[in-house]
């Protein structure tokens, strides 16, 4: 009976954290894609915004009625900007962290100049959820887990399960992880450090728009001012989470929903725990993430520094530092 | 044959660096300008209006010294970090975890008023320090990297005053507004100002006490020496972990100390709320990197940057957006970061048939 009413309460949990996850789940593969290569992205809150509010005016003022080709604006959007990120510290090899930053501020105003008269603007092309008919509504975990939007399906199964096969089943993706790890090694064994990384960048901050169009072509769905509301640094806290692996990356973006959504069902329901009342319980939940987060890097850092190999969960070596031949 | 070639310069003069530094938020500005014109906006007049916003009247000039204040406090704990070539990109949840202390003490603490006040800035300093610790310690003792534990720090700290503000400090008798408590004592004004407090005299201060510490003292040039070269720096004898323990704890402590004055110095913020002190974190980090380690170019930023921030509220009431401001922000610190590349450089002119150095 007990064990019935955890499972039907688990179920619904992951039912909302699903969908809630699904931006940050985006935008964490796209971190892990150019992390990979070596390039540290801070500007994912930018780059979200600017890929929802592109697909925003899309769907909305160019009458388009396909919320894929809205979505494809929105990518295109984020990839021309983060084009210009990747130009910027790519090429010209300036400081990643400070022109992160830039994104990530210039992003958030330009996207919220541009979507000023768009506030509220209901979005109705929408993506319909998948339905695999009627007989599977009858079994709640599969009910959880089957009803969803395709983009849910792509997200979680179909962009980590191609990215896992290309960085460690390819050659390509070998010479990608030696970029990340040891950029002169790879320049000299005759890999583009300059193209690895460039393209990477701009494909991860594609990912990042289309977290965005995700955001307004699905879950909220209308445009609001600083649509990210802080997904995108939790999309970076996440990568880390997830050692730059793709499906443990998935594994803590669900983690973070989860902890939301177990916030705002405690406030729905009005738990009470001694000492906590529900809305004091969404607070602590939702500081939850982040610090699982740090505890999550400190742990293998503390292990190393007692002699115990924990397998490697630690950044690229090349991480954030800009590569430039005649430095080497 | 002569052609044009960029030259690597082997050592940067700092004049050079920045110079090259503000050359690039120029072009940063100008190019910002020209996409204001293509919006069919005019950046004369709104650079007329900022200066006449500022300038024209009293309000303006402490407007821009009141919102320095805060920037400033945030923007010296990254500057002295950045000595040691550490990122300290918590300043903003530091800043909070200063004004959480400090609003804690400032409501509950029954004492005369300079007492409860010397009370909250001891908080909010240690509150401040206590914020960076665990990430001070792992990076000197594990070499944990301190942009994301930093970082992360900061949304548990917008947590931890949205919970104070809606949660177990809320002013229950505002409805409207979802905030904590109004602490009752503030910092003494300044004679002869509207709205200035002797807040203002605290970044001041301590970035004259810094730009000494580094120009005349033995720690300041140990820490220098540690930003430069750790290993050369453990090797002459520096416990390198300890002292960037120590220095890392200053640069909370000083951001702590930044949300206190904030709190208690600057009319109308005497409550804590989400939203307290969003931007400072932000904008000080802009101004450190613009200072590029001057102590004394920093509080020139400083009030750069308020007054841009100023500016851009005044023009709100008249009819420009504060995202405009915010997308001119982005622009600014990506022609900062290209400027500090392009001062490495030199364009030369140069034979193309004399062939070039062969490399050992």
């Amino acid at each position: 009976m007990i064990f019935a009413l955890v499972e039907s309460a688990l179920l619904s949990l992951v039912k909302v954290a699903i969908p809630a996850s699904t931006v940050v789940v985006l935008a964490a593969l796209g971190v892990m894609l150019s992390e990979r290569v070596g390039v540290l992205n801070l500007g994912q809150e930018g780059l979200i915004g600017i890929g929802a509010v592109y697909a925003v005016i899309a769907a909305t003022e160019w009458g388009v009625t396909s919320p894929w080709v809205s979505m494809l604006v929105g990518i295109i959007a984020a990839a021309l900007a983060g084009a210009i990120f990747a130009v910027v510290v790519v090429v010209f090899r300036a400081n990643q962290v400070l022109a992160g930053l830039a994104m990530a501020i210039g992003g958030i105003g330009l996207s919220n100049q541009l979507g000023t008269n768009r506030n509220g603007t209901p979005v109705t092309t929408l993506f319909s959820e998948v339905n695999p008919g009627g007989k599977f509504t009858s079994n709640a975990v599969l009910e959880t887990f089957l009803f969803h939007d395709p983009v849910v399906y792509i997200a979680y199964i179909v962009l980590p399960a191609a990215f896992w096969f290309l960085l460690f089943r390819t050659r390509h993706g070998m010479n990608m992880r030696a970029v990340g790890e040891n950029p002169a090694a790879a320049d000299a064994a005759g890999v583009s450090v300059l193209w690895a990384r460039f393209g990477y960048t701009v494909a991860g901050s594609a990912l990042a728009g289309a977290g965005g169009a995700y955001m307004v072509l699905s879950f909220t769905p209308t445009w609001a001012p600083d649509i990210a509301r802080g997904r995108g640094w939790v999309a970076l806290a996440v990568v880390i989470f997830g050692a730059w692996r793709p499906f443990r990356v998935v594994a803590g973006a669900l983690l973070y929903g989860a902890m939301i959504s177990l916030g705002m069902t405690a406030q729905a329901r009005n738990w009470n725990l001694p000492f906590l009342g529900p809305r004091d319980l969404s607070f602590f939940l939702s500081m939850i993430p982040y610090l699982v987060t740090i505890v999550a890097i400190l742990i293998p850092a503390g292990a190393a520094r007692f002699g115990r190999r924990i397998r490697s969960t630690s950044a690229p070596g090349g991480l954030a530092v800009p590569y430039s031949r005649e430095e080497r | 044959m002569k052609a044009f070639r960029l030259e690597r310069q082997l050592d940067l003069d700092p004049r050079r660096a920045a110079l090259y530094r503000i050359l690039g938020a120029l072009c940063a500005l100008l190019l910002g300008a020209l996409v204001l014109v293509a919006t069919g906006r005019n950046p004369v007049w709104i650079l007329g209006q900022a200066i006449d916003a500022i300038f024209s009247r009293q309000r303006g000039i402490e407007g821009v010294a009141l919102r320095a204040t805060p920037i400033l406090m945030t923007a010296l704990s990254v500057a002295l970090c950045l000595r040691l070539r550490i990122w300290n990109i918590g300043a903003g949840g530091q800043f909070l975890a200063g004004a959480f202390a400090a609003v804690g003490v400032g409501i509950n603490l029954d004492a005369p008023g300079w007492v409860v006040l010397f009370a909250m800035a001891a908080a909010g300093t240690l509150a401040g320090a206590a914020w960076i610790l665990v990430p001070a310690l792992a990076r000197a003792y594990w070499g944990v990297n301190e942009i994301i534990t930093t970082l992360l720090l900061n949304f548990v700290a917008v947590q931890l005053a949205a919970w104070a503000a809606l949660g177990f400090w809320r002013d229950e008798e505002a409805f409207a507004i979802q905030s904590t408590k109004s602490i009752e004592d503030t910092l003494p004004g300044i004679p002869g100002t509207e709205s200035l407090s002797i807040a203002l005299f605290f970044p001041l201060v301590i970035a004259g006490v810094l730009w000494w510490v580094f120009r005349s003292t033995r720690a300041g040039y140990e820490i220098d020496m540690i930003g430069g070269n750790p290993k050369a720096a453990a090797f002459a004898g520096i416990n390198v972990p300890r002292r960037m323990v120590a220095v890392m704890l200053v640069t909370g402590a000083i951001a702590g100390l930044g949300g206190m004055i904030q709190l208690a110095g600057s009319p109308g913020a005497q409550q804590l709320n989400a939203g307290f002190g969003a931007q400072y974190g932000l904008s000080g980090f802009i101004v450190a990197t613009i200072a590029a380690g001057s102590f004394l170019g920093l509080v020139v930023a400083g009030f750069l940057i308020a007054a841009m921030f100023f500016a851009g509220l005044i023009l709100q009431t008249r009819g420009l957006s504060v995202y405009i401001i915010l997308a001119l922000y982005g622009i600014i610190l990506i022609g900062v970061a290209v400027g500090e590349i392009a001062a490495r450089f030199r364009l030369v002119r140069a034979d193309l048939d004399i062939a070039p150095p062969e490399s050992p």
